[in-house]
């Protein structure tokens, strides 16, 4: 007997099954993203470095650089799964942080016992192979301002000029409708030839000039140190030897404090272990010196003069999720 | 009086309500980084995927609406596909909002491979991502495609390329509208396909775990990205080029000039796409410095023909300046600085101090918010007043666009300056060494806020007039 379920069923059928299949798809992939052993670097990364760092001084939340140390295990283990509930238990050590930090209260990110293990594992063994964050603390009353300088400088007042001129002359033109009257074309375009001269010839020179002096043009000369940098979520790890995956880590030595001579001109070889970043080295002015991609599979070559001694500072120039902001590092040019 | 069209009419719809909301989006981000607001810094990089894909969208999908409505003057589009069109845009932004606001997917308007299957959101928020750029992309691609049809019933492929010009023919004229759009379609059919390819790849590593190549999928990226919001530009442009004159009261033709320089843009900003990959390294150097040469190439069209074209349109004519006319003339200035801020960022050795640094939005932000949205929400103000004729109050219309110039170039102002200041964009929070970026942001989300004074002024005064057209119409 036909019904009307038979004239729909074809399609029925196929919504149907596009349905369950999506909901078995999606269900295998969490399930399959929730699988696995658990380390505690990537859940610290996850779940926490939005607002701690660990020896890179306080975010929204304490610099946790040693505060493993501070607290009993099983303190730790209820605060990181539950802090939520000791807040509101009013747990004496939770509520004077809370009160150090203005009220802003840590959430409770879902984790596990176990992950809080991993997770505590890691912050110790953090703090036992970096330096403390007071050696990185920012200048009482904050750094100041940094001064305007070189190709920024020169670029800024460029634009100035051009975005002023680009104003002037709209307006002068707005102003002219107000006494209309028959322009001749024959002279606009005798005006129009001569600007597309100025401005051909004018970009002419410009390329001319900032053509030969790029930074790829530098890749058959010396340099005196090779450094080698692997960018991941969220930070720089620096080698003197050879890292191209996230296996070489374990095999080479890494450079905690890297120092580099002043006046030499240094190569940093950056890659990336997992998404693209971007290796944005400043001087000790804080403004940007030179900058490259690091991404996953290959090699990028950045020559650099570092001639004036001082703090320098690396910042990812990449966006990388949501740690992107805190991942930044440092080296000293004596 | 003149009825407005239908699908217009939702288009202007859907651009009232989307626009000022991703605009709060943006207001919020430059809170954030003053500082303000530390209990959502996690909302961060949701707000800012979702912000600069919405605005990158309804950019695009908006001068569409105003090419297609233009066009309807010579050529008919299909209806069914029109509508289509409105359908899958709408579903495209549901899928998106469902991933961001549940999903917290965050990878940044372009979703440079591989971040979005290595992020700290649920996979499902990825796949849900991908499926809304697929619908938005696939939806966008037949209209494109239906547009082209549409066009070559009319006018051979040559003649809408204005081919005939070149040979030094003056029949059959061709308005530069068709000229324009025709460019702009086959620009978006080729990075369209780009897209497509870059989601087919993106969609095998999520699914199947088959990892891509990261060159190719930026080229790919950087490729689709960079073709879209030029080509969005374009479209903004070559309704000013059919509106304009009316107000001028003189004539904006084609000719072997113009036509000569819409080819020349076809082939050359292409190619400027490799602009975007400077700082990688490992390209090929040949293309690096095609790129720099083919970015500043493409500027010469821009203002000799273009820029140029228009003040002369303008000069010392009867101008009948109103809300309309006045947006197209400001948004055309608009372009012209940020194509200057964009000229500057693509010298290589700027570049260098430049690339990811806040100077980025700063000029992309010119030419589509001072620009393209300017010349957007002018022509639509001109569809819905010569639907309804309304009076108008030119006093409170100047004081309209003077809010929306000091909050917008005020805004503006404060991007560039972080950008010459090393400020890295895409920051949630300044660290201490970059803390003065945090003051700017302060400063840029004032004048933002008053922008968008202005813009819920204007958005009022265009609504009246929506609404009464909408109601003839409908
Ligand atoms: C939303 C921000 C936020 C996140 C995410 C967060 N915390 Fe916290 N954390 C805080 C704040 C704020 C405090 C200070 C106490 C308070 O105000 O509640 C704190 C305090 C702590 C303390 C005590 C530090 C001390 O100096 O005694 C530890 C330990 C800690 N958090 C560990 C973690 C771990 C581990 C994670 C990740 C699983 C994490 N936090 C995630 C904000 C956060
Ligand atoms: C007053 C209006 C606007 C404000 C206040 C605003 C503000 C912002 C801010 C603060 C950011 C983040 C900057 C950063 O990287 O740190 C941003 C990014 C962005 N904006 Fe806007 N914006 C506005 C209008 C627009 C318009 C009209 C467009 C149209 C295309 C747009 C497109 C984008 C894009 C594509 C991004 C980049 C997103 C990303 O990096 O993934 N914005 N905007
Ligand atoms: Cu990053
Ligand atoms: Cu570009």
């Amino acid at each position: 007997m036909p019904t009307i379920l038979d004239a729909t069923s074809r399609p029925l059928r196929i919504i149907v099954s596009f349905v369950v299949g999506c909901g078995l798809f999606f269900g295998g992939v969490c399930g399959a993203s929730a699988q696995g052993a658990i380390d505690g670097r990537i859940l610290f990364q996850q779940k926490c470095s939005t607002c701690h760092t660990i020896g890179g001084g306080d975010r929204s939340g304490p610099d946790l650089w040693g505060s493993m140390e501070r607290h009993s295990q099983d303190w730790l283990i209820r605060w990181i799964t539950r802090p939520d509930l000791m807040i509101a238990e009013r747990d004496p050590i939770a509520i004077e942080l809370l009160e150090q930090f203005k009220g802003f209260a840590m959430e409770n990110v879902g984790l596990t016992e176990a992950d809080a293990r991993a997770v505590i594992d890691h912050v110790r063994a953090e703090t036992a192979t970096t330096a403390p964050a007071s050696a990185t603390q920012a200048p009482p009353g904050g750094y100041p301002t940094p001064p305007f300088g070189g190709v920024q400088l020169a670029a800024w007042a460029v634009f100035l000029i051009f975005a002023g001129a680009i104003a002037l002359v709209f307006g002068w033109v707005w102003l002219s409708t107000r006494n209309p009257q028959d322009v001749d074309v024959k002279r606009a375009y005798a005006v129009r030839r001569t600007f597309f001269f100025v401005v051909a010839s004018l970009l002419l020179v410009v390329l001319g000039a900032t053509l030969q002096d790029t930074p790829y043009a530098e890749a058959d000369t010396k340099a005196d140190r090779i450094v080698y940098v692997a960018a991941r979520q969220f930070d720089f790890v620096y080698s003197l030897e050879p890292i191209v995956s996230t296996g070489d880590l374990a095999n080479v030595l890494v450079v905690k404090r890297l120092e580099l001579p002043a006046g030499a001109t240094v190569e940093f070889r950056g890659t990336s272990l997992d998404v693209n970043h971007g290796f944005g080295l400043y001087g000790p002015t804080r403004q940007l010196l030179a900058q490259t991609q690091a991404m996953p599979g290959y090699v990028n070559r950045l020559r650099v003069r570092l001639d004036e001694p001082g703090q320098y500072y690396v910042f990812c120039l990449e966006y990388c999720a949501t740690g992107h902001h805190l991942m930044q590092s440092r080296l000293v040019v004596k | 009086m003149r009825k407005a069209n239908t699908h217009t009419l939702y288009w202007i719809g859907i651009t009232l309500v989307l626009f000022p909301i991703l605009v709060v989006l943006g207001i919020y981000m430059r809170t954030v980084q003053f500082g303000q607001l530390p209990a959502t810094q996690s909302w961060f990089y949701p707000m800012m995927t979702l912000h600069g894909l919405g605005m990158v969208g309804v950019c695009y999908a908006a001068s569409m609406a105003c090419a297609v409505d233009a066009l309807r003057r010579y050529i008919e589009p299909s209806g069914a596909i029109s509508w289509l069109a409105l359908a899958g845009t709408v579903a495209g932004v549901v899928l998106l909002l469902v991933s961001v606001f549940l999903g917290k997917f965050a990878a940044g308007w372009y979703f440079l491979y591989p971040l979005p299957m290595r992020g700290n959101w649920p996979a499902w928020s990825t796949v849900m991502f991908l499926s809304a750029i697929t619908v938005l992309g696939a939806t966008w691609l037949i209209w494109s495609v239906d547009m082209l049809r549409a066009i070559a019933r009319r006018y051979s492929l040559s003649e809408a390329l204005g081919w005939h010009y070149l040979a030094g023919r003056t029949e059959p004229e061709v308005p530069p509208l068709v000229l324009i759009t025709t460019v702009s379609l086959i620009a978006c059919v080729a990075c369209l396909v780009a897209g497509v390819i870059a989601l087919a790849l993106s969609f095998a590593d999520v699914l199947g775990g088959v990892r891509s190549d990261a060159l190719l999928m930026k080229n790919l990226t950087f490729f689709f990205g960079h073709v879209l919001v030029n080509l969005s530009m374009y479209l903004g442009l070559a309704v000013t080029y059919e509106v304009l004159p009316e107000y001028a009261g003189r004539p904006w033709k084609a000719n072997k000039i113009v036509a000569l320089s819409w080819n020349t843009v076809l082939v050359v900003f292409l190619a400027a796409y490799f602009h975007h990959l400077y700082m990688d390294f490992v390209q090929p150097v040949v293309v690096q410095y095609i790129g720099q040469v083919a970015s500043y190439i493409s500027s010469i069209p821009a203002a000799v023909v273009t820029l140029f074209g228009a003040l002369m349109l303008v000069y010392r004519s009867k101008m009948r300046w109103n809300l309309a006319s006045i947006l197209l003339f400001v948004g055309l200035a608009g372009w012209a600085i940020g194509g200057g801020g964009a000229g500057i960022d693509s010298t290589i050795l700027v570049n260098m101090k430049f690339h990811n640094t806040l100077w980025v939005p700063a000029h992309f932000h010119t030419y589509m918010l001072m620009g393209l949205m300017l010349l957007v929400t002018g022509y639509f103000y001109h569809c819905c007043q010569a639907a309804t004729e309304l009076p108008e109050k030119p006093s409170f219309h100047n004081l309209v666009i003077l809010l929306l110039m000091v909050g917008g170039y005020g805004m503006l102002f404060m991007f560039y300056l972080s950008g010459a200041a090393s400020i890295p964009r895409r920051f949630a929070v300044y660290p201490a060494e970059l803390a003065h970026g945090a003051g700017y942001a302060g400063l840029g989300a004032l004048f933002a806020a008053l922008f968008l004074v202005g813009l819920i002024v204007f958005f009022v005064e265009i609504g009246k007039r929506w609404i009464r057209a909408f109601r003839v119409a409908v």
